[in-house]
């Protein structure tokens, strides 16, 4: 028998159903814009027919349907994409703190132009031959103080404009890596109120979207990789739609792994917080642990990785990274040339200078009564940071070694074409006179003239921003790419949510209807038999 | 593949900001005149940009140099020309003078008129360039007639030594001037003039002993005429040098243009197609975005 209500039962299940459809779809009209939102699907199940098999069961012919059951809400997400989202949003970070930072050295280094260290090389260059031409001019003289202070100062702003650059950096370390433990602390949480909830059988979409998206972001900080598992002791939660707890590594670039936060099958465990340590020497970084534990190196890319990598640290007892790296050629550059600047300065006579003996046995040998350095680098600073101009020279720019000649006269330009020569000079005969001489101490990795270096050092610095900049809008391609796939699979498409509400909405009336149908048939049974 | 607003929307972001990027270049290019502004723009040409810019500093120094150097061999030829004009006035009244027809009042009044002409070519030798004495080797900054101890007779007349250079070309250094040695023998006190001012002055002397300093009047002036006919070889070498160097000039000038400088009509087809794109893209962009079927529902 069929009892007489039962066509009642079903279209209220419909109904029901129907309504628990349009608000999903409600839902997901209503967050079509939230950053990081899934779109769910409620899944429909038709409820067990009637009658079931059994012994007193009733001899119906047929099983009848017994209408619609909401069964889970489902997000609907490739979680295979998300693996490829984050391992190229690592890219995307690591070559955009790069670039961001190699662009700023470009700007603050500033060639070719006309403010750059190369054309106020040039103008000093300029002021030594003009002094060639009018040795005796206090003008030309007092211009090649002026320009070679004007060497020194741009040295100086570069030196200082880096190292603020460098001191920007490492606090953006300590932002960033601060972030990293946010994130994960962030996650560790959602992963523990997500384990309350599963067992419970629901499916907490909107927890998961959260963390997906805080995963997202720790992807553009660090290279991580997330495992998800379903702890043993979840017993009724639904395991084909629960996504469990998230299980996050931090990928080293060798394949090694180091862990973030913790879950197994046993349900969540613990987190473990990024530390980056700092040399109290050198001022950079010296080391990142994890929970305590050192990391073999940095490659762990992310903009966490790209900003250690540009702002400086430690391998073993060298200081890497591109901008201690380009400190580092910039004092070596200054250094090399102050030393033979003076060494060729000392070796001239200044205004009117006689000179005085040499020895006492040969009283012709003279050699200059008080030479002095040109430029001097104070004690106890950077090459690039120290350098100026001797305050003596400064004030009587009569004390400039034009002169080759004890006596000093006016019109002797002899070590001034000298010092004008070192120009071209190759780095080395630096510290030499003659070709054939053999330099004592070679200026550190230093090649060609010192334009040709510094035009070098200048095209290097352009090719890795360059493909720094390159890399950087791949990675960013490859992610808005990947990104797009996902979001074909998972962002809200209203036509659709459209379609579906009117599919539901006449669902629900076509329900009501039948309802109305039942009435009638009862009406009829009931009142008018 | 299923598409939704948002992605489109996106998609739309991403586009236009990519076009307003290589307009905002373009832009750059225009206004800067130049390729590139950043090394990393053109990593090879930035490179080579700063070879020639170098370079072409350094030919326009050497330019500079010439013209300096030309300043120098101009003032001495013709400092030279006028001393020879006065030595060959000197060696007219020699003749003169060695006329024995002459009264030895007249004789002093010619030795007056060679005292003046020698006073000349003293001051000839004290020919300044820009401030510096040219003659005065390295001691530009002192007047070589101060060194005489004796106005009357120009005792101990000197011109210090020393050859000023200068750089006209990589490794090519000319010597700008010419030692006052010619001056120093012709006018100290021992000099063929001086001795020919005092034996005019003496009555006594024979018209045979004044015509003996015609062949030493003579041996000076071709002494001035040889010291220019070096100051005009040198003014050749420069003038070559010079022509050398603008060419390189322009060469330099040339090959840093070629290098950095944009070419504008390109840029500006470029900017215009650029425009256009930009433009449909956001006239699509608009009418894509817009409808849904929320519209005709």
């Amino acid at each position: 028998m069929i009892s007489t209500f039962m066509g009642l039962e079903t279209s209220k299940r419909g109904l029901q159903t129907s309504q628990s459809a349009l608000y999903t779809t409600g839902h997901n009209v209503a967050n079509a814009n939230t950053p990081g939102y899934t779109r769910q699907r409620l899944n429909l199940n038709p409820t067990t027919a009637f009658p079931s098999p059994g012994l007193n069961s009733p001899s119906v012919p047929g099983q009848l349907g017994t209408g619609v059951e909401a069964g889970a809400l489902q997000r609907i997400r490739d979680s295979f994409l998300d693996t490829q989202y984050r391992s190229q949003n690592s890219q995307v970070g690591y070559y955009a703190s790069q670039s961001e930072s190699l662009t700023k050295m470009e700007e603050i280094m500033n060639d070719p132009t006309e403010s750059g260290l190369l054309s106020t090389m040039n103008s000093f260059w300029t002021s030594l031959e003009d002094l060639t031409k009018n040795t005796n001019s206090t003008s030309a003289r007092s211009v090649v103080a002026s320009s070679g202070e004007m060497v020194a100062d741009t040295l100086n702003y570069y030196h200082t404009s880096l190292t603020n650059v460098q001191k920007d950096l490492h606090y953006q370390i300590g932002v960033k890596a601060q972030e990293v433990n946010t994130i994960i602390s962030n996650i560790h949480d959602i992963n523990k109120s997500i384990s309350k909830i599963e067992p419970n059988g629901f499916i907490p979409n909107d927890l998961y979207d959260t963390r997906d998206l805080l995963v997202d972001e720790l992807s553009n900080l660090v290279n991580v990789r997330v495992n998800s598992v379903i702890p043993i002791e979840y017993g009724i939660a639904d395991r084909a739609v629960a996504e469990g707890l998230y299980n996050v590594d931090l990928i080293l670039e060798d394949g090694t792994s180091v862990n973030l936060v913790s879950a197994d099958n046993t349900g969540v465990q613990g987190m473990s917080e990024v530390q980056v340590g700092w040399d109290i020497t050198t001022g950079v970084v010296s080391g990142v642990t994890v929970g305590g534990a050192p990391l073999s190196n940095y490659k762990f890319s992310g903009e966490l990785a790209g900003l250690i990598e540009s702002a400086g640290y430690m391998e073993g007892t060298a200081i890497k990274g591109v901008y201690p790296d380009m400190l580092q050629k910039l004092n070596n550059l200054t250094e090399a040339f102050v030393n033979e600047f003076n060494r060729i300065h000392r070796q001239g006579y200044a205004l009117d200078d006689k000179g005085i003996a040499l020895d006492n046995a040969d009283p012709t040998k003279l050699q200059p009564s008080k030479p002095i350095d040109f430029f001097e680098i104070e004690l106890g600073k950077d090459a690039s940071a120290g350098i100026k101009v001797n305050t003596a020279i400064l004030t009587n720019a009569s004390l400039i070694a034009a002169a080759g000649q004890p006596g000093g006269s006016a019109g002797d330009n002899e070590n001034a074409h000298k010092l004008s020569v070192i120009k071209l000079k190759d780095f080395k005969l630096y510290g030499v006179d003659k070709s054939t001489d053999i330099p004592t101490t070679l200026p550190v990795s230093l090649k060609g003239s010192f334009d040709g270096y510094y035009a070098g050092l200048i095209g290097n610095l352009g090719v890795d921003s360059a493909s720094a900049q390159r890399n950087e809008k791949n990675a960013q391609a490859l992610t808005d790419s990947v990104d797009q796939n996902r979001q074909s699979v998972s962002s809200v498409s209203l036509d659709e949510e459209m379609t579906d509400m009117i599919k539901y909405q006449q669902s629900y009336n076509a329900s009501a209807r039948m309802i109305t149908v039942i009435n009638e048939l009862l009406d009829k049974l009931i009142n008018n038999m | 593949m299923r598409v939704t607003q948002s992605m489109l929307s996106n998609n739309m972001l991403n586009n236009l900001s990519s076009g307003y990027e290589r307009l905002a270049k373009l832009q750059e290019q225009v206004t800067s005149q130049t390729k590139f502004s950043k090394p990393s723009d053109d990593p090879a040409a930035a490179m080579m940009g700063m070879t020639y810019r170098t370079n072409l500093e350094k030919v326009a120094q050497y330019s500079s140099n010439i013209s300096e150097a030309t300043s120098w061999t101009e003032s001495t030829d013709s400092a030279l020309n006028q001393s020879i004009s006065a030595l060959q006035r000197i060696r007219e009244l020699t003749v003169q003078a060695s006329n024995g027809t002459y009264e030895a009042n007249q004789r002093q009044s010619m030795a007056a008129e060679i005292g003046e002409l020698k006073q000349h070519i003293v001051d000839i030798g004290d020919t300044q360039l820009g401030g510096q004495y040219i003659f005065n080797g390295f001691q530009t900054n002192t007047r070589p007639s101060d060194s005489i101890t004796d106005e009357a007779t120009g005792k101990d007349l000197t011109y210090a030594s020393g050859q000023i250079k200068m750089e006209v070309f990589d490794g090519v250094k000319i010597t700008v001037n010419t030692s006052g040695a010619v001056f120093e023998k012709a006018l100290n006190e021992n000099g063929s003039i001086q001795k020919l001012y005092t034996a005019l002055n003496n009555p006594n002397t024979a018209e045979s002993e004044i015509n003996g300093f015609l062949k030493e009047i003579d041996a000076t002036i071709n002494e001035f005429i040889d010291t220019q006919a070096r100051v005009g070889a040198k003014q050749n070498r420069i003038n070559l040098m010079a022509d050398r160097i603008s060419e390189q000039e322009v060469i330099a000038k040339k090959v840093l243009s070629n290098n950095e400088d944009v070419d504008m009509e390109k840029v500006l087809i470029n900017f215009t197609t650029q425009e256009s794109v930009h433009n449909a893209a956001l006239s699509v962009g608009a009418k894509i975005i817009k409808p849904s079927l929320l519209d005709f529902l």
